[in-house]
């Protein structure tokens, strides 16, 4: 259908439309016309992703100098080849309602099997791939330096995009790392002995262009013709490489003073944590290595691997991020922490130090970003609450709007199950998380569940041991064989091709009819990025809040840097990190309007209005107070009754002018007046 | 582990079944049981009742016992070719006799018990018991008569039971034929050979069909299902019934493959059985594997099959696109810095069993599924079944692109408009009548929908191009006439229509013509059936037929007519059926003329 945006002729490759799909569009577009940033979110299963695809597409067509390309991002590889796939159907629309030829040219480079050849990407229209292209500095200079700035950016499934940041910037150090540092070094100097005996000129001449300075770079930068690289800072550019690091002899010296500097900070007996300020004072009184250099530490071995003219940079990567580690150091006094753990916590008797440079703050990796691009659009199924994004990445979005689901039947039955039918309180906190009562009605829930939903039922644990041991001592208390009689049982590993298998098993029992049972971990493979469409899932358990590990010193660290620097309490952070966990969980089970699926929270803790309050709206409108603090038998009553509701017939005429709309109704005044409500619900 | 295998004698007053074994191991008792149960009690349906008489000298005496005491008297017990017979001492005549066909099954004294006995249950419920009272080798020659009957039974069980049973379904499925079957065969106007003689050829194809019926898949709690009952005295007893068996069989084809190496020759039936508990196979969560244990090599095989088919998995999964890692991506990690599954060298034995059960559900559950889908590919190709074993049958799929999942969740079918023929819903105003079903009054003609709807159009069609001809019409002395001849009770209207028999008949007398009827139609369907006569058997045959239908005339329609003939003078209700035989003799007796005449 043709679509009407405000004065943009959308082509939409569907007959119908859904109403916040419209609502969904019309937002978008403001966005672009403000230039600005946005985070919208809006449900899984409302078509996001083609309402995204079609509008900034005829945004392109309508306006080409204002934009000139789609950068789409997104997480793992099969959500990318959806969206090539949603892309694919539009632009075939596309070409047959103008009867043009296809003159767009889309990109997705979802693996190094299909990466592209760089220069194509420059004239691509549209750019899809992961956000590690973009956020993750070492990627971003290689593929994405050159993207222009009149391009919108798009970061689907983004609710975990503060930690993509966070990962993409910190560096991890271990005894293994500076070995190979240290056999890399050794490599680049008999490189620079050869090359000395052979061609000294060439090193000459790098000598003279570090005299200059980095001039072109910065020549680039401020004629914005690159993204700005975090690993790059401003200052560098400005300056020349300091007279200590010049000559490649000197910097190989250099690079093994630092390097036997990190391997003595290894040989330590107790955990250590400190600032970045801190490390550096260090390193000046006890290997007299100053900032300047190590600023310019990257850039320096940049500029040396091209003049010896090594290809395969690979093999540096373990001198690459030791200098990346270095430059980030000397650069950012704050947002970063050093610790250096001599062994893991879990086995104390085995030394194996590593130094975690971690990152605390998303809004590093993700300013040039921000910076450099028109508009960077984040949206998500699951985003609330809203206003925390913008906080902890740093930026002003004008527009921020969360929609709901139309729906002509409540589709979705999320119930808080709180107590066992012994009244026994049902929760994963760490205090009853041995508590044999509390894991034998979890199984009592599962298999009394297991006798009501048809087809799949998907169960998520809060991490893998704890599900390791449920289902240990479910095995032992006989649950296991009790729900085996219902349906088969399949459980996530920790080896992904494992977990493939018994994913594809999984999926076939529910296809033939037989039934089963997927046991997962909320933050693992399956929570994110696989789907379980219509009877692939029909209810979804969440046993527990799936908080994160709290002991880590790291995240100590994080959540201290958040309450300094953005005034959000710890508590508000992990609440709300587990709760979008969770949340991305149980929207699993509902892709769709015509799909259907039962969200079970077990543990009384989501009946709080704090937790409660933290799922997308779509999910906390369907929460009614007489499902807060459920017992197990109620719940399979209710659960019962659910079902059976939704084993009725459902027709496309029952949603028409409800949950989806002809471009008739959707063009009537009252639907449109409806419709702009909807986004200021907002 | 030391294994101890010893024999325990137990006494129990209940019979026991006759594959029976008791095994200590450790104190823990391992009891055996294999019921065999039939699920289906046939009666007798063929008029072939088991003789009394001694046998023939022609029959094969495959086994004869002395000193067999029955109903407190001594006698021989002989196990025969195709039954089991036993007759007092000092006479040559059978008391007791039994077709193995009509043996459900056989039970045994428990051992150590004083009395040494055996006992035979037959479908009908009936039982004989037969007290072994040799003093020196009662026990032997219960043995030797109890394996006997074990191998016999079962081939005379299947073979008599499966034509049995086909045609008791037959006949509980079709009320008619059970009513014919009554008519015909009870009453004995035609034998129950010569009534199935076509009956069984024509259902043959339709055998076929059904043998192929779906397969029941395994239920995944099936090794849940043998739940050792502890009895007192420390012991473990699992009842296995050759359900579970199939079951286990189907499931690990590898414990089937183990089975058939290693029964008879090396162990016993139920010293496999044995082992399988014991083993580690069974136990999913034990670690340590004794010396004894065949079934290691089970597992290992199976773990050999799983290893190299994630091997494979992994390798194709590269080469295409792996749905959970996302190659060529650098992987996402947690916050807090610790992945949660990181594979740690040193985990604690707990840790390792817990993983192993979570590895072991996942094999289970495969196995079950890949037992369905093996069962419906080949059957009885055991070739196919030992290079699947696996659980992983089928590679090919894995081939398949990966393009097919990202489909679903794709495509939104609600916002595109539905193709294809629209269908009109069925609207239900009154769900529990529909529920219910309709309610029949009485059987009356049934028309179908396609008749109503073929005789209005006719009606309309005729309507719509009628055209009066008025220079053609009747004189009305005519046409009143002719009304007064069509009006009830006039002259057209005097011949019984289908309503006057309706009315002037009760409907018992009608149910009997009815019977009557469909008799007469399948005997005269025997006749006809007979022309052309192209061979000796149709002659004769026909000729058979002839005089079976002149007893049914004598037996069956006779006393009918009488008696409706008593109650009802003036109708005659059974003339059409007179005229269907008549006619059949009048086609025989030209048959037969003609006959002649080319003779002469």
């Amino acid at each position: 259908m043709k679509l009407n945006i405000e004065g943009l002729l959308v082509y939409f490759p569907y007959d119908y439309i859904y109403p916040e799909q419209y609502s969904y569009m019309l937002e978008l577009k403001r966005t672009l016309d403000a230039k600005g940033h946005g985070v919208l979110e809006m449900p899984s299963g409302t078509g996001k992703t083609i309402s995204l695809l079609s509008l900034i597409l005829a945004y392109q067509k309508a306006y080409p100098l204002e934009i000139t390309k789609l950068i789409y991002c997104s997480r793992t590889v099969p959500e990318i080849e959806k969206v090539v796939e949603e892309l694919r159907k539009l632009i075939e629309f596309h070409c047959k309602e103008t009867g043009e030829a296809n003159n767009f040219l889309a990109l997705a480079l979802s693996s190094r099997k299909n990466l592209c050849i760089h220069p194509e990407i420059l004239h691509a229209n549209i750019v899809v791939y992961s956000y590690h292209y973009l956020l993750d500095p070492k990627i971003a200079d290689l593929v994405s330096k050159e993207l222009t700035k009149k391009a919108v950016v798009v970061f689907d499934e983004a609710h975990n995009i503060d930690n993509v940041c966070i990962d993409s910037m910190s560096v991890n150090i271990t005894r293994r790392t500076l070995d190979r540092c240290t056999s890399n070094v050794e490599t680049l100097q008999t490189t620079i002995q050869r090359i000395k005996e052979t061609d000294a000129a060439k090193l000459k001449e790098e000598y003279r262009r570090l005299v200059e300075g980095l001039k072109e770079a910065n020549v680039a930068r401020v004629t914005d013709v690159y993204l700005g690289n975090p690993v790059l800072p401003a200052e560098v550019l400005q300056e020349a490489v300091p007279g200590s690091i010049r000559t490649a002899e000197h910097f190989v010296g250099f690079l093994k003073r630092f390097l036997e500097y990190l391997k003595s900070r290894l040989r330590v007996h107790h955990v250590v944590q400190e600032s970045a300020p801190q490390f550096l004072k260090d390193i000046f009184q006890k290997v007299c290595i100053d900032r300047k250099p190590l600023r310019f530490c990257a850039e320096r071995l940049r500029s040396l691997l091209r003049t010896l003219e090594i290809s395969d940079l690979t093999d540096f990567s373990a001198i690459t991020l030791i200098s990346n580690f270095a430059t980030l150091v000397s650069t950012y006094s704050q947002g970063f922490t050093i610790i250096i753990e001599p062994f893991e916590d879990r086995t104390p008797s085995i030394a194996n130090p590593v130094l975690h440079f971690s990152c605390m703050d998303p809004s590093i990796a993700i300013k040039p970003v921000f910076e450099r691009f028109q508009s960077v659009i984040i949206t998500s199924g699951t985003l609330s609450p809203l206003d925390i994004y913008p906080k902890i990445l740093d930026f002003r979005p004008v527009t921020v709007a969360s929609f709901t689901m139309t729906l002509a039947r409540t589709c979705l039955c999320p119930l808080i199950v709180g107590r066992g039918n012994d009244q026994v309180a049902l929760s994963s906190k760490f205090e009853t998380r041995e508590d044999f009562a509390v894991i034998r009605n979890y199984g009592n829930l599962l298999l009394e569940m297991s006798g009501v939903v048809p087809d799949g039922i998907v169960a998520f644990f809060t991490s893998y041991m704890y599900m390791e041991n449920i289902v240990a001592s479910w095995y032992e208390q006989g649950i296991l064989e009790n729900i085996q009689r219902n349906k088969l049982i399949f459980i996530e590993t920790p080896d992904a091709a494992e977990t493939s298998m018994a994913l594809e098993k999984y999926q076939e029992a529910c296809e033939n009819g037989r039934g089963a049972i997927l046991l997962s971990v909320a933050r693992g493979k399956v929570s994110e990025g696989i789907d379980f469409v219509h009877h692939f899932g029909r209810a979804v358990i969440m046993f527990g809040v799936p908080y994160v590990y709290t002991q880590s010193r790291i995240l100590k660290a994080r959540l201290e840097y958040l309450r300094d620097q953005f005034q959000i309490r710890e508590n508000d952070f992990l609440t709300f990190d587990a709760m979008r966990h969770a949340a991305q969980c149980v929207g699993r089970v509902i892709r769709g309007k015509t799909d259907y699926g039962l969200m079970i929270f077990a543990d009384k803790r989501y009946a709080r209005a704090d937790k409660r309050g933290k799922l997308p709206r779509w999910i906390q409108e369907h929460i009614s107070d007489g499902s807060l603090n459920l017992t197990v038998d109620e719940t399979v009553q209710m659960s019962k009754h659910f079902l059976r509701q939704m084993a009725q017939p459902f027709r496309q005429e029952d949603q028409l002018g409800l949950s989806l709309l002809t471009i008739e109704q959707l063009e009537s005044e009252e639907m449109l007046k409806k419709i702009s409500q909807m986004a200021h619900q907002a | 582990m030391a294994v101890y295998v010893k024999d325990l004698i137990r006494i129990s007053h209940n019979w026991v079944d006759t594959h029976t074994c008791d095994v200590t191991t450790r104190g823990w008792i391992l009891r055996l049981l294999i019921n065999i149960t039939a699920s289906v009690v046939y009666p007798p349906l063929d008029d072939s009742c088991p003789s009394t008489t001694m046998a023939s000298l022609s029959e094969e005496v495959l086994l004869v016992l002395k000193k067999v005491r029955q109903r407190k008297q001594d006698g021989t017990l002989y196990l025969m070719a195709e039954r089991i017979a036993w007759g007092p001492e000092g006479k040559d005549r059978f008391t007791v006799s039994h077709l193995y066909s009509d043996i459900r099954c056989q039970k045994i004294s428990p051992d150590g018990k004083a009395k040494i006995q055996l006992q035979l249950v037959l479908h009908t419920g009936e039982s004989s018991t037969f007290h072994f009272s040799n003093d020196s080798s009662a026990l032997t020659d219960r043995e030797a008569a109890k394996d006997l009957l074990q191998q016999l039974l079962p081939k005379f069980k299947k073979k008599a039971n499966k034509e049995l049973e086909e045609k008791n379904r037959m006949l509980q499925e079709d009320p008619v034929l059970f009513q014919l079957y009554k008519d015909l065969v009870v009453s004995q106007v035609i034998s129950a050979e010569e009534f199935w003689a076509n009956r069984m050829s024509t259902t043959n194809t339709e055998n076929t069909l059904s043998d192929k019926k779906q397969d029941v898949g395994i239920s995944a709690a099936f090794l849940a299902d043998i739940r050792p009952q502890t009895d007192g005295c420390n012991g473990l007893r699992y009842n296995l019934t050759p359900d579970i068996i199939e079951s286990i069989f189907r499931t690990y084809p590898a414990v089937q493959q183990k089975y058939g190496e290693n029964v008879p020759h090396n162990l016993t039936e139920k010293e496999f059985w044995t082992r399988f508990f014991q083993s580690h196979y069974f136990h999913r969560d034990r670690i340590s594997t004794g010396a004894l244990d065949i079934f290691s090599e089970c597992a290992k095989q199976d773990e050999k099959g799983n290893v190299t088919h994630l091997e494979l998995y992994r390798y194709i999964r590269s080469g295409v696109l792996n749905v959970l890692t996302a190659e060529g991506l650098p992987k996402e990690k947690k916050i807090g810095g610790k992945p949660a599954s990181t594979s740690n060298p040193n985990r604690t034995g707990k840790e390792n069993s817990n993983s192993a059960i979570i590895k072991r559900f996942n094999h289970h559950s495969a196995m079950i599924l890949a037992a369905g889908s093996r069962r419906g590919d080949a059957p009885n190709d055991q070739a196919s079944e030992t290079s699947s074993t696996d659980g992983n049958s089928r590679d090919s799929d894995l081939f398949q692109p990966p393009i097919k999942k990202v489909w679903w969740s794709i495509d939104y079918l609600d916002l595109q408009r539905e193709d294809g023929p629209k269908t009109v819903a069925l609207n239900l105003k009154k769900s529990d009548r529909y529920a219910h079903g309709p309610v029949p009054l009485e059987s009356q003609k049934y028309t179908t929908s396609q008749d109503i709807i073929n005789s209005i159009t006719c009606i309309r069609h005729e309507m719509a191009n009628y055209v009066p001809n008025l220079a053609q019409v009747l004189t009305s002395s005519a046409v009143s006439s002719a009304i007064a001849a069509l009006s009830p009770g006039g002259v057209l209207m005097q011949t019984g229509t289908q309503q006057a028999i309706n009315q002037m008949v009760p409907s018992e007398v009608q149910g009997e013509l009815k019977h009557l009827y469909i008799a007469a139609g399948e005997l005269l369907r025997h006749f006809w059936t007979c022309f052309p006569v192209n061979s000796p058997f149709l002659e004769e045959k026909v000729v058979k037929m002839r005089s079976n239908l002149e007893r049914f005339q004598m037996t069956k329609l006779r006393p009918f007519q009488e008696k409706v003939q008593r109650q009802y003078l003036s109708a005659n209700i059974t003339g059409h059926l007179e005229e269907m035989l008549q006619t059949a003799y009048n086609k025989l007796h030209a048959w037969q003329t003609r006959r002649m005449m080319r003779k002469i």
